[in-house]
């Protein structure tokens, strides 16, 4: 089996129309912003009428040597413990080399800003994977990253922060001091845990303070969204059988709609997966899919960028932290609101201990540690696997390894 | 009343700058496009640009009352307003459309957040004597655009970016392709940031049969001359 060519973007075969992006009333346009802040082929893949994206070569190249495609296995061991018959597989996106599947979307994001010069890309990360991700595409392509880390994260996840240095990544905990937002969230709360959408604010204020600097998002937009079905197209061609039910975990989404999106496109068309569901899993830190309001909302917390309609706890959403801190975003990826409200995508949202039980059975029958957000999807599994007849078949994406996270574990299992 | 292709229309926000100069404005226009787009002005302009959505804070009065202030006769007019204002309003937009002799009223965010509007937007604009006409954007569904082309709409208006005038680094030419290779032969308008002929001729070449420039004429339409020598220099793309 080969890297896929083309990239599957779900926009065109919604059941309903995305609702454009728009400018609060105040202040400068969003959407101007946006040409000086990333890079020309990202917006274009966020307005494409194409349903197939072609991937580069060189992104083609580059995901083949860090190891695309990555495996489907079936968790024998996980059905034995369970012992109802359903059978289920799991798309393993830790075999990447930094343990998640962020590496899809950083090296395309990262080459497409160095083909718009840019010497520097410059991001936000909640858990770690995606600054992670961006480091190593950084280096792999040879430009400069540097990284804002939600402070809790950042104090927590000690293996991430070296290892993003290890890569030659800067990295600063957000709120931090060299930006405007970072220092005026210190000021009025010093122990501010931080949140992926004030490091997002944080990340843009920095692309604009320098020159030759391009800021890249991990999650929600687009085009992350259409890089990520690079998981979902491989899928389908190593999908043994139609599956009942397809699960992924959901931060800002776009790990799962990058895993579901190429099977839900197809049922979309009357092309097959009729019969599948399509269950998103969050954590009650942040339930935007259960609680959250479906309206126009900033992805980011300082309101710089564009106006996006989604399921949404409010911008200024800080979640209580959690170690599945890459589920603590205020938003979902548009694409994906719109399903969930249209009904394509059912939603369910658990708390952190009994996630972490979930990965434990995970981990001491597939011999995986998950990553505690990926965990989320094992818990789904496993009770949906409980209530399923016989025969049923579940595929879901195990989206990170947990090798980066043993404060979840030291705390909450052992 | 068909619209001439290639053709080049207009688009202005009714009232604006005022409501005594707003008829001269009309006259400009009206003299070297080819049709008119009239908005309606409202305090909720949520998908235009901040320079059209200047024109509708600015503009002297508000709803539909403003769009009677001018006389539009001579070339094919079309309203344009949002939707949201007018949900349970519809007779009343399609009346006052036939009243100015408009040909059709365009809503660009019915499709968007009213799709199950659409049947009845066309029925009623159908028992006015008017054309129904919708507006999509590069990532319309598919199904929903060539859905659109069932109604025989007077056309189809691809938004080329993402809020009027503000320019984004696309590729227009492939995602009018793209369109086009869905609505066959239905009319296709294209519009948004368009300020220049060579865009006017990228966009025409593509597959539009016309396009609409708007945010790039207000700072001209105080001034005849200049209005008009503006409207003639972009009417060179449409050779």
């Amino acid at each position: 089996m080969n890297v896929p060519h083309y990239w599957y973007n779900i926009n065109v075969d919604l059941p309903k129309p995305l609702p454009p992006p728009i400018d609060p009333y105040e202040g400068d346009s969003r959407i101007a912003l946006l040409m000086r802040i990333m890079p020309s082929e990202l917006l274009d893949q966020e307005f494409t009428a194409l349903r197939y994206v072609p991937i580069p070569e060189e992104v083609r190249e580059l995901y083949a040597r860090m190891g695309r495609p990555t495996p489907l296995r079936e968790a024998v061991g996980l059905e034995r413990a369970l012992g109802n018959g359903v059978r289920i597989y799991y798309k393993f996106e830790g075999a990447l080399p930094t343990g998640s599947h962020k590496l899809n979307t950083a090296i395309p994001q990262v080459y497409y800003a160095i083909r718009d010069g840019a010497k520097e890309v410059v991001t936000e990360t909640g858990a770690g994977q995606w600054g992670l991700a961006v480091s190593l595409a950084a280096a792999l392509l040879g430009v400069k990253a540097t990284i804002f880390m939600t402070r809790n994260s950042y104090m927590n996840k000690k293996q991430r922060v070296l290892f993003m240095r290890v890569y030659g990544a800067d990295v600063y905990p957000s709120p931090s001091e060299v930006t405007k937002y970072g220092i005026e969230a210190l000021r009025s709360r010093p122990d501010h845990p931080g949140s992926l959408g004030l490091a997002i604010t944080e990340a843009i204020e920095f692309t604009l303070m320098g020159e030759g600097r391009k800021y890249i998002p991990g999650s929600v937009l687009g085009f992350v969204v259409l890089h990520q079905t690079v998981i979902g197209q491989e899928v389908l061609q190593q999908l043994p059988e139609e599956p009942d039910l397809v699960v992924g975990c959901v931060g800002g989404g776009s790990n799962f709609s990058g895993f579901s999106f190429p099977m839900m496109g197809m049922k979309l068309r009357g092309e097959g997966f009729e019969k599948t569901r399509f269950l998103a899993v969050e954590s009650t830190a942040a339930p935007k899919l259960t609680k959250g309001r479906y309206t126009y909302d900033f992805p980011d917390t300082g309101g710089l960028l564009p106006m996006i309609k989604m399921l949404t706890l409010g911008h200024d959403y800080v979640p209580p932290p959690t170690h599945a801190a890459g589920l603590r975003y205020h938003g979902a990826a548009p694409s994906l609101s719109l399903l969930i409200k249209e009904g394509y995508v059912e939603t369910r949202a658990y708390e952190q201990e009994e996630v972490l039980r979930a990965a434990r059975l995970f981990a001491r029958t597939e011999g995986i540690i998950p990553a505690p957000e990926s965990a989320h999807a094992i818990k789904a599994v496993i009770d949906e696997a409980r209530r399923m007849p016989k025969g049923s078949v579940i595929v879901f994406n195990l989206s990170g390894h947990g090798l980066l996270d043993p404060d979840a574990y030291e705390h909450e299992v052992v | 009343m068909g619209i001439r292709k290639p053709g080049l229309g207009t688009y202005i926000t009714a009232t604006y700058p005022d409501k005594e100069s707003f008829p001269r404005v009309v006259e400009c226009l009206v003299k070297h496009s080819d049709f008119l787009e009239v908005g309606i002005p409202t305090v909720n302009p949520k998908y235009d640009g901040p320079a059209i959505r200047r024109t509708h804070f600015q503009s002297s009065m508000k709803g539909l009352e403003a769009v009677m202030v001018g006389g539009y006769g001579e070339v094919p007019t079309i309203l344009m307003g949002y939707v949201e204002d007018y949900v349970d309003k519809l007779p009343m937009v399609a009346q006052v459309a036939q009243e100015v002799n408009a040909v059709s009223v365009l809503f660009p965010d019915l499709i968007f957040e009213y799709l199950d509007l659409v049947d009845e937007y066309v029925k009623v604009m159908r028992s006015y004597g008017l054309m129904p006409s919708f507006f999509i954007s590069s990532n319309t569904p598919h199904r929903i655009i060539t859905r659109l082309v069932k109604y025989d709409p007077l056309f189809i208006y691809l938004g080329l970016y993402a809020a009027t005038g503000i320019r984004l680094p696309l590729y227009i030419e492939r995602n009018v392709r793209e369109v086009r290779r869905l609505i066959g032969d239905v009319f296709l308008v294209a519009g948004f940031a368009i300020n220049n002929p060579d865009m006017v001729r990228v966009v025409i070449n593509a597959g539009a049969d016309a396009v609409v420039v708007g945010t790039a004429l207000l700072d001209k339409i105080h001034d005849q001359e200049r209005c008009g020598e503006f409207l003639k220099w972009l009417r060179g793309g449409l050779q």
